[in-house]
């Protein structure tokens, strides 16, 4: 434990008294314990306390002197910002003074004669007790920078409302800044902070004269518990605010707000606000987001997923498919290859559907743990099926962008090769488009290092991103995989069949194959066979399908190619 | 002549003065201070003019530094004068009454300080 000498050092005590034999005999009674200093009249007084106002934890105050009477410096005190915190106790013999004292602030009193000095020692000694508690308390209280309070005492306020005034109805609220970090980077913190004193002042002005309380619960997270009947009007509020104080930098704001019910705690209440903010993210649709029921059951239903993902590995509940990618430029079209897709079969909530789980698993930094599974799945299948039918089938697995920039990602892939003796050109490794955006640079390092190790890199949902064609030059990709949507209207809009040709020009620019995904239709596959497109995945050839199931296709082809031979 | 017998001839309560001072060598060094502290001069010099605010300041500070010396006559006597000019409180004696009542405390404060000073001179 630290140990301050400034925590335990003695307490400073004034002893405010025009009778020098009352002043000495009292100094006499507490000098052994405090440090004692000394003023003749209400006046002297008052200019001590100023002179020491950071080191003296009390005062001990005459009520009939001259110059200035105890009762004029109580009432100055109590109006003195810089002096109110330091505790009173009064000097008197006279009930009436006592209540009088009291009532103007005073902390306690001490009757004279001074006679019981153990009560005398034990009333100065509580006072600055509490006195220090009260202060420690406040201090801890509020937030320095906003002058909000603090999240702990926040929640305190929070439930006290909720337990003692059951008919207010208050709401929670989350406010929270846009890319904050970023404003912080870019600005520097100090701008940050005006922002965050100015959006502060903001919620006080606007929570003034009401019951509601506000914190500030973490960087540049604001919560409130009001009532409020136009949450759009007091966001605007906020954003005009904001917006004046920052003229040249843009600073938005988000909202999330869930509406108060007498059997929510204000916890529960701001868990879900908080949820409702974070919804706000990325949305285009509005600032201001109100938690309804339907995002409450999305969110135990994700967090469902989260918390039984650790067992679904254990119990292998994760189910791999494969969907064959077939080379339309050969007569019959042949089997090239095959994506491996994961599938959960949860024992209790049925199929999950990777809509679900992926995103949600991409978001909390754990896909590696579903890709890992996948990968050794995969890895393990090729070489069965070599082993089975003499017959490599090379499959492409997803590499989401985490994984991308994980170091062990080589030797993770470089062990899974070694392990079932496999050869990284049958081993695909699929990287959606809009993983080159952020951070290219990096990314285009570690891509390259796998290729060097003879991995080939499919670029997926190609045309779903932002890649501009001046960037899609520099990647290093081996095959573009056009994204799905451009095939699905393809027979009724004549302006997408234009984008597929596009697309294949910019592939036979970067010279690399294009795999269209999702193709359904025999009139689908002859519009993308006569325009050159080399490889199709979709329904059209077949559904994601089990490992058992897919063996039909291998043997099929394997048939097929005797009889070619034959 | 010991500090009690000294209580005793001034009829002060000397437990009492004990009990604040806690030690006898310090109840003889506070009460040799007494003698000097002005507070029956400023008492008798605001019983001349009558003034009512002087004169419970006075009896006031008269009546305190009294009960904490351990002279508790002396400090009742100037209470019941404080009393009688406190704020808000009603005259209960004219002010001739309250010159007998200040010349009865004059005689008792010399007393207290000729014992005091006789103490002092062993």
């Amino acid at each position: 434990m630290i140990q301050s000498t400034a925590i335990h050092r003695r307490r400073q005590v004034l002893v405010v008294e025009d009778q020098e034999l009352n002043r000495d005999i009292l100094g006499m009674i507490l000098e052994d314990d405090y440090d004692v200093l000394y003023a003749e009249n209400g006046a002297e007084g008052v200019a001590c306390m100023r002179e020491h106002r950071e080191t003296l934890s009390i005062v001990l105050l005459d009520l009939m002197m001259p110059v200035m009477n105890g009762f004029e410096v109580l009432e100055l005190v109590r109006e003195d910002e810089e002096l109110r915190h330091i505790p009173i106790i009064v000097l008197t013999a006279e009930k009436k003074a006592e209540l009088k004292a009291l009532q103007l602030g005073a902390a306690d009193f001490i009757t004279k004669p001074f006679d019981m000095h153990e009560i005398i020692l034990a009333r100065v000694g509580r006072i600055i007790e509490l006195s220090e508690g009260r202060r420690l308390i406040s201090a801890a209280e509020r937030d320095p920078l906003t002058g909000l309070y603090n999240r702990g005492f926040f929640f305190e306020y929070a439930d006290q409302i909720r337990r003692y005034y059951r008919d207010l109805r208050m709401d929670a609220v989350v406010i929270n800044i846009e890319r904050f970090h970023s404003v912080n980077d870019f600005n520097g913190r100090e701008f940050g902070d005006r922002i965050l004193r100015r959006l502060g002042e903001e919620i006080r002005g606007c929570l003034a004269g009401t019951e509601g309380i506000a914190c500030r619960a973490e960087a540049d997270q604001f919560f409130l518990f009001c009532q409020c009947t136009d949450y759009r009007a007091m966001l605007d509020r906020f954003q005009q605010s904001v917006n004046e104080f920052s003229k040249r930098v843009a600073i938005r704001l988000r909202m999330g707000v869930c509406f108060g019910t007498g059997d929510r705690t204000p916890g529960m209440l701001f868990d879900r606000a908080r949820t409702a903010c974070n919804m706000v993210r990325g949305s285009y649709k509005g600032h201001l987001m109100i938690y309804d029921e339907e995002m409450h059951e999305r969110e135990l239903y994700s967090q469902r997923l989260l918390n039984d993902l650790g067992q679904a590995i254990e119990e292998r509940q994760f189910a791999v498919y494969y969907q064959p990618k077939y080379d339309i430029q050969c007569h019959p079209p042949r089997l090239n290859s095959a994506e491996a897709l994961v599938r959960w079969k949860h024992p209790e909530l049925g199929l999950v559907s990777p809509g679900d789980f992926i995103p949600l698993f991409e978001k909390n930094g754990l896909i590696h743990v579903v890709d890992n599974y996948v990968w050794g799945e995969a890895a393990s299948q090729i070489a069965e099926w070599r082993s089975k039918y003499g017959f490599t089938l090379p499959l492409s697995v997803n590499l989401s962008r985490m994984e991308v920039f994980d170091p062990t990602l080589e030797r993770t892939l470089l062990q899974l090769l070694e392990q079932y003796k496999i050869s990284s050109k049958d081993f695909k490794l699929e990287v959606t488009e809009s993983a080159y955006t952020d951070d290219a640079e990096q990314l285009v390092a570690v891509i390259g290092q796998l290729r060097e190790y003879g991995f080939e890199i499919e670029m997926d949902d190609f045309g779903s991103g932002y890649s501009s064609l001046n960037t899609i030059s520099s990647l290093p990709i081996d095959v573009l995989k056009m994204d799905m949507k451009f095939i699905q209207n393809v027979e009724e809009n004549s302006k997408n069949f234009r984008l597929i040709e596009l697309i294949l020009d910019i592939a036979g620019y970067l010279g690399v194959p294009v795999v269209a995904e999702g193709v359904q239709t025999s009139t689908q596959m002859q519009l993308l066979q006569n325009a050159g497109c080399e490889y199709v995945q979709g329904f059209y050839f077949s559904r994601p399908l089990p490992a058992e199931e897919f063996e039909k296709l291998i043997i099929k082809e394997i048939e097929a190619a005797k009889e070619r031979k034959s | 002549m010991t500090l009690q017998e000294l209580y005793q001839i001034i009829d002060g309560n000397y437990d009492h003065a004990v009990q604040i001072m806690r030690m006898e060598k310090l109840v003889a060094r506070y009460i040799s201070r007494f003698p000097k502290s002005g507070v029956n001069e400023a008492l008798q010099e605001a019983g001349r003019s009558m003034d009512p605010a002087r004169m419970f300041e006075t009896a006031h500070a008269m009546k305190g530094v009294c009960a904490n010396m351990g002279f508790d006559k002396l400090s009742a006597a100037a209470g019941e004068i404080c009393e009688e000019f406190r704020p808000g409180n009603a005259r209960s004696i004219s002010d001739d009454e309250i010159r007998a009542k200040l010349a009865e405390v004059d005689a008792m404060y010399r007393r207290t300080v000729e014992g005091i000073n006789a103490y002092e001179q062993q």
